[in-house]
């Protein structure tokens, strides 16, 4: 798991830090270096899949050259990882650092493969909904496109995985009354539970928050998660009643010990413009992330920072709706 | 009393500090004008990204803001700009002491912000942060209309609900003012702040029309004096 980065020149994040949770949801305006964040990790795994490159010396690098380093959490905290950009876009360079203290300094290999199981989601209703064959189904595709095939993967290799999936999208779901899954054609549907209908709806004919929810379920419910997971905009097209049964699948990921599961937690980094899904972390400040845009320099703040966030929020109205007030940060900035 | 002093000459006032909390940027600039031209002169935004989600947001989130407001920023002050849409607006009556209408937005706002206060120690230098509540009945675009469009009023307002008439609606006063109910924030901008201009250069019309707007001007009013209390060490820390 990674414990923390650092940022220094690299975009909108001039010089900015962020300890990292199991559990990360991160908030703020466009532009406040939330995509920044993934973007880096992103880069973080591709580097990590070539060979590392010597040691630059001290004086070889430029002065205010992008750069962002990454510490890891047990068993790997004596390891730092620093990405080195040429430019603001151009990060080509990965120095793996033993540090002074912490475990691991050895262990490059292990650290290298979690790093690779970074994954990160922006989920496409039109991709799900096209239909797709052949296509991979050893894991979930980015935009979720082939969430007929891992489905159809997860019942043959994971039975009693899949048959916990299945349950909870008829739970959540209680207008459907099965899961049909179509591997031949790499597609699925639901049929729905009015007796008097016995019709199944196709991908294109499910709502995106549907979806994107199957979507989610199917990455909760693989009985080997990614160690890593980003998903960006977690709340688009979910009803608001249902965000809380968002965040949970995803707590699933973060807390598997909790849900009775033994494997280890993956690291969920979430993003969100709801108020009304920040509303259910009133409990959870740890979790959530602020990322603020003053002028062009962006930084980021845990909630748990805001000390005060107790009174506040005894004072009345929710969390969400502090958020949007803007006295906790973490809004557009306005120029009338 | 203390507080009945006149302001002292010997400390030039330096430019009130004020925090403005409205459902949208549209109403906060406008408002922005109006309470230059009520204090005489320009203040500096504090917290310029204040903003409410509509009622009763506004009012379970005031006593949260107030409280930040005291303890995180230099303001002297915090406006509040509410629509009233079809609740009740506040009259000559409600300023009675002691007086409050449960159904008044600008009385509930009043004492909501007055309990938020009352209890908080003095921070930053100062005891308190200043209060003005502004009620648009039953939407700021009257405002914007006020003085050109006659039958746009408080009064009539207040007349023709009695008998159970609607006016006019708030689409039909964005209509009036934008062209449009639809309007794009440039052009509502534009409006709004071209309207705002037009009162800045005589108050007496909106302030006669508008008790909800008044209101608000008669708070602001007691503003300098209050700041010119506040001794010249509070009045220059930044
Ligand atoms: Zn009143």
């Amino acid at each position: 798991m990674i414990a923390s980065v650092a940022f220094r020149n690299f975009k909108a994040l001039r010089s900015a830090r962020l300890a990292l949770q199991p559990f990360n949801l991160v908030i703020g305006p466009n532009g406040s270096g939330k995509s920044s964040l993934i973007q880096a990790l992103l880069r973080l795994r591709t580097l990590a899949r070539m060979p590392l490159r010597d040691l630059r010396r001290e004086q070889d690098r430029l002065h205010d050259a992008a750069e962002v380093t990454f510490r890891f959490e047990p068993p790997h905290d004596g390891l730092e990882a620093v990405l080195g950009c040429a430019s603001e876009s151009v990060c080509d360079l990965l120095q793996i650092v033993p540090l002074p203290t912490g475990e691991g300094a050895d262990d490059w290999e292990g650290l290298r493969k979690k790093i690779l199981g970074l994954r990160a989601y922006l989920l496409d209703h039109t991709a799900i909904a096209r239909p797709l064959y052949p296509v991979s189904s050893d894991e979930l595709a980015p935009d979720g496109g082939n969430l007929g095939a891992r489905l159809a993967a997860l019942r043959d290799r994971a039975p009693e995985a899949f048959a916990g999936l299945r349950a909870e999208v008829l739970r959540l779901f209680p207008e459907y009354s099965e899961l049909m899954l179509r591997p031949e054609k790499g597609s699925f549907a639901l049929r729905i539970a009015d007796p008097s209908e016995n019709a199944l709806l196709e991908p294109e004919d499910l709502s995106q928050g549907t979806l994107y929810t199957l979507a989610l379920l199917a990455l909760a419910h693989d009985p080997e998660p990614p160690a890593i997971v980003c998903v960006e905009e977690i709340d688009r097209g979910i009803h608001p009643r249902l965000l809380r049964e968002v965040r949970d699948i995803l707590y699933r990921l973060s807390y598997p010990a909790d849900r009775g599961l033994d494997r280890p937690p993956t690291q969920v980094i979430a993003t969100t413009h709801s108020p009304l899904l920040l509303d259910l972390f009133r409990d959870h400040p740890e979790e959530v992330v602020i990322a603020e845009k003053t002028g062009r320099a962006a930084t980021f703040t845990r909630l748990s920072e805001r000390t005060d966030l107790g009174e506040l929020l005894a004072e009345g109205g929710s969390l969400g709706d502090l958020w949007y007030s803007g006295v906790l940060g973490g809004v557009p900035e306005e120029q009338p | 009393m203390k507080r009945a002093l006149p302001p002292d000459p010997h400390h030039p006032a330096r430019p009130p500090r004020i925090a403005l909390l409205g459902e949208s940027i549209v109403d906060e600039t406008a408002t922005a004008i109006l309470a230059e031209a009520v204090l005489g002169g320009p203040f500096e935004r504090v917290q310029p990204n204040l903003r409410a989600r509509g009622w009763p947001s506004v009012l379970q989130i005031l006593p949260a803001i107030a409280r930040h407001l005291h303890f995180h920023t230099d303001a002297d002050g915090l406006i509040v700009l509410v629509d009233a849409d079809d609740s009740e607006p506040h009259t000559a009556a409600h300023e009675a002491p002691g007086y409050f209408h449960p159904r008044c937005r600008l009385c509930q706002l009043r004492a909501t912000f007055r309990r938020a206060t009352k209890t908080l120690p003095p921070a930053r230098g100062r005891e308190r942060v200043l209060r003005a509540v502004g009620l648009a009945v039953p939407a700021a675009e009257a405002w914007y209309l006020c003085g050109l469009d006659e039958t746009v009023g408080e009064a009539g307002w207040i007349e023709a609900r009695a008998e159970g008439r609607v006016p006019y609606t708030r689409r039909e006063l964005k209509l009036r003012v934008y062209g449009t109910e639809r309007p794009t924030l440039p052009l509502a901008l534009e409006r709004a702040t071209a309207a705002a201009r037009r009162h800045a250069r005589d108050l007496r019309r909106l302030e006669n029309d508008f008790p909800g707007f008044a209101a608000m001007a008669d708070e602001l009013r007691s503003w300098p004096r209050a700041l010119a209390l506040r001794s010249p060490r509070e009045s220059a820390s930044g």
